[in-house]
């Protein structure tokens, strides 16, 4: 059975066909209640899952829906382009503290606690404990929601894997692990991080990366991601699935079928189509309301 | 360089865009870091936690003392580009300059004539030109899909700036200006590379957060006769990536170029195009890409950049984004910042 993930990111991080679609998209999901009633669509689909880049409004919806509905996260951490914000504001220091800041005292002393642990690697701005320290504090932040799986922001991880940086992301699987969870990758380069992990690969629960027909976003090129994606299909979840907007999402979503993966990631806008096109008909089924797996019944 | 030894490059400056460029140069097959040069020498430690090795050296002439790059990337703040360029060409190395190219047009004439005097290739870090949606805009626009071009629309926003800011990025004398010195000068290099040579310039520009520029409205008018405006605003809430957008009418058509596709009316079929609207988007077209250093900001374009500017060393030709294009958008930015300054309009010579 795929598995569908939807995929959650602060509207304001994400690219528009045109600066009024980007506007009134951004608009409507800073309400919470605009979030939750995505989640709900993309459940009746079939979602069973929600894949998150967390800001104040994903995190109230997330923890409302999770109350409701038996809906995995898995935390992408940390958020980049908030922390990048932070950096220019408030520097290295600065945007560390206003996580911390964000902490209960108790998570405040346990976080205290490791990073006097790591004080040297920290003070030496090491890639893998400064990326660690500040997703922990994000994780601890997200109190209230059921985590259970862990990311790392992409543009941490594209960069930890153009250095060959393996400690990153056996720390990632270390932190996981710890914590009784799962770990994966969200990458557009899942080759790389094949040669770069090896073995340590299978430490990851999912690898979250591009796969279309048209071969877009799968770098070097379709075949060689397809061949690493059809050596372990459990492993991969497929991202991109109507490249860009320009598939049919139902041709894309039966190519990640045909290629066996575990799953496919929706995105807002394929579960705002699927329900314009009416609750009517997708993937030749009647989609009928929460409950049901409609899409991939019978993968 | 030859055909069958890779380049080798050094980068100058171990910042942000320093070690995004470092991390092309080590996966990139064709080339090879040969060292970092930093007055923070203390970075090593973090260069090395990032799978970036290769040694780091406090000065330019301390590099080039221990090695001898074919190729250095210079990434270090603005202002130094002139100095630091300065330096590397009294070693006779090929040269890459992040954007934008100096604070002033005198001093990136100056980088341009040291690059040519010492004939080696150069390049600009302009990279959103190397998206292949914008390389297909241009090769339109080259076909004369549009026939004579005669005006464009132009955006640039992002949520950057709603307050007080820090950092030699947001200093005149250190960045050459804000918004647009630093990020509507990708657009404007974009419209440079399409409509050739500036020539007129009417704009304003406020600043209502830090003391650059936040904001600014600039017409411009080039040697072609195409005339257009451009607005930007890096105070403009709802995103966080820059958003870019560009409308070109001309005789036959119009264009209209988003991030990933380009929309395209004819009045007539035109170079195998249908007339009415039609679409091009980013995933009918090859990227050429072995790795995507930044799926979120740039995505592609940084390793086709990088590409493009390997094969010029490979081949001693000049890329389209060499320096003297990168002149051209100075030229765009000092005139914007005169005519606003003065309230008057500015011609370029």
């Amino acid at each position: 059975m795929t598995e569908l993930v939807l995929e959650l990111r602060p509207p304001e991080s994400q690219h528009y066909g045109s600066w009024k679609e980007r506007l009134e998209t951004v608009a409507r999901y800073n309400d919470p209640d605009e979030v939750h009633a995505l989640c709900e669509k993309a459940y009746s689909l079939g979602a069973r899952a929600v894949l998150a880049v967390f800001d104040d409004t994903i995190r109230e919806a997330l923890a409302a829906f999770q109350r409701w509905r038996d809906m995995e996260v898995w935390a992408v951490l940390p958020n980049m382009f908030a922390f990048i914000r932070d950096l220019t504001d408030l520097g290295l220091v600065g945007a560390a503290r206003a996580r911390f800041l964000r902490l209960t005292p108790t998570q405040m002393a346990r976080t205290a606690f490791r990073a006097m642990l790591d004080l040297g690697s920290i003070r030496r701005r090491d890639l893998a404990v400064g990326t660690m320290l500040v997703s922990e504090m994000e994780l601890a932040a997200l109190r209230g929601l059921r985590v259970t799986r862990l990311f790392l922001h992409p543009q941490v991880t594209e960069v930890a894997l153009a250095g060959g940086a393996v400690a990153v992301f056996t720390a990632l699987a270390a932190a996981s692990e710890r914590l009784g969870i799962d770990s994966g990758l969200v990458t557009h380069n899942p080759l790389r991080a094949a040669t770069v992990l090896g073995p340590e690969l299978r430490r990851f629960a999912a690898i979250i990366a591009p796969c279309n027909p048209k071969g877009y976003k799968m770098f070097p090129n379709r075949e060689a991601c397809e061949r690493l994606f059809r050596s372990d299909p459990a492993r991969f979840i497929a991202a991109e699935v109507t490249a860009g907007g320009t598939l049919d999402q139902e041709a894309g979503l039966a190519h990640t079928r045909t290629l066996g993966l575990a799953g496919a990631i929706l995105d807002r806008r394929m579960v705002e189509i699927a329900f314009r096109i009416g609750t009517s008909t997708w993937a030749g089924r009647a989609v009928r309301g929460p409950g049901e797996r409609p899409i991939f019944q019978g993968a | 360089m030859t055909e069958n030894r890779p380049l080798k490059a050094a980068v100058v400056g171990a910042g942000r865009m320093g070690m995004v460029h470092g991390h092309l140069l080590s996966t990139y097959p064709a080339t090879e870091v040969v060292g970092f040069v930093d007055t923070n020498t203390g970075l090593r430690d973090h260069l090395a936690s990032q799978g970036l090795t290769a040694p780091i050296y406090p000065s330019v002439n301390a590099l080039f003392g221990a090695t001898a790059p074919d190729a250095v990337f210079i990434c270090t703040p603005t202002h130094t580009h002139l100095p630091v360029v300065r330096e590397c060409l009294a070693h006779r190395v090929h040269l890459f300059v992040e954007k934008p190219l100096a604070t002033t047009r005198a001093d990136a004439e100056a980088i341009l004539r040291l690059a040519t005097e010492a004939q080696v290739v150069h390049a600009a870090g302009y990279v959103y030109a190397h998206l292949p949606i914008v390389q297909a805009a241009h090769d339109l626009l080259q076909q004369g899909v549009l026939g004579e071009v005669l005006r464009f629309t132009a955006h640039a926003y992002v949520s950057e700036v709603f307050g007080p800011k820090r950092g030699w990025f947001f200093q005149r004398e250190q960045a050459g200006g804000g918004v647009v010195a630093n990020m509507a000068s990708h657009l404007l290099f974009i419209l440079g590379w399409f409509f050739g040579p500036i020539r007129k310039v009417v704009a304003t520009t406020r600043s209502h957060a830090t003391t650059v520029d936040d904001s600014a409205q600039a017409l411009l008018t080039f040697a072609s006769g195409v005339t257009g405006l451009l607005d930007t605003s890096w105070s403009m809430p709802g995103t966080q990536m820059l958003d870019y957008g560009l409308t070109i009418d001309g005789r036959r058509g119009t264009l209209v170029l988003c991030r990933d596709r380009i929309m395209l009316h004819l009045l007539a079929p035109a170079a195998g195009h249908d007339a009415g609207w039609s679409q091009i988007h980013a995933s009918d077209l090859p990227a050429d890409t072995a790795f995507d250093i930044s799926p979120h900001i740039g995505g592609e374009a940084f390793y086709r950049q990088l590409h493009t500017f390997v094969e010029a060393c490979r081949t001693g030709t000049l890329p389209f984004c060499s320096l003297e294009e990168a002149c051209n958008t100075q030229r765009m930015i000092d005139a914007i910042y005169t005519s606003a300054a003065a309230g008057a309009p500015v011609d370029i010579q």
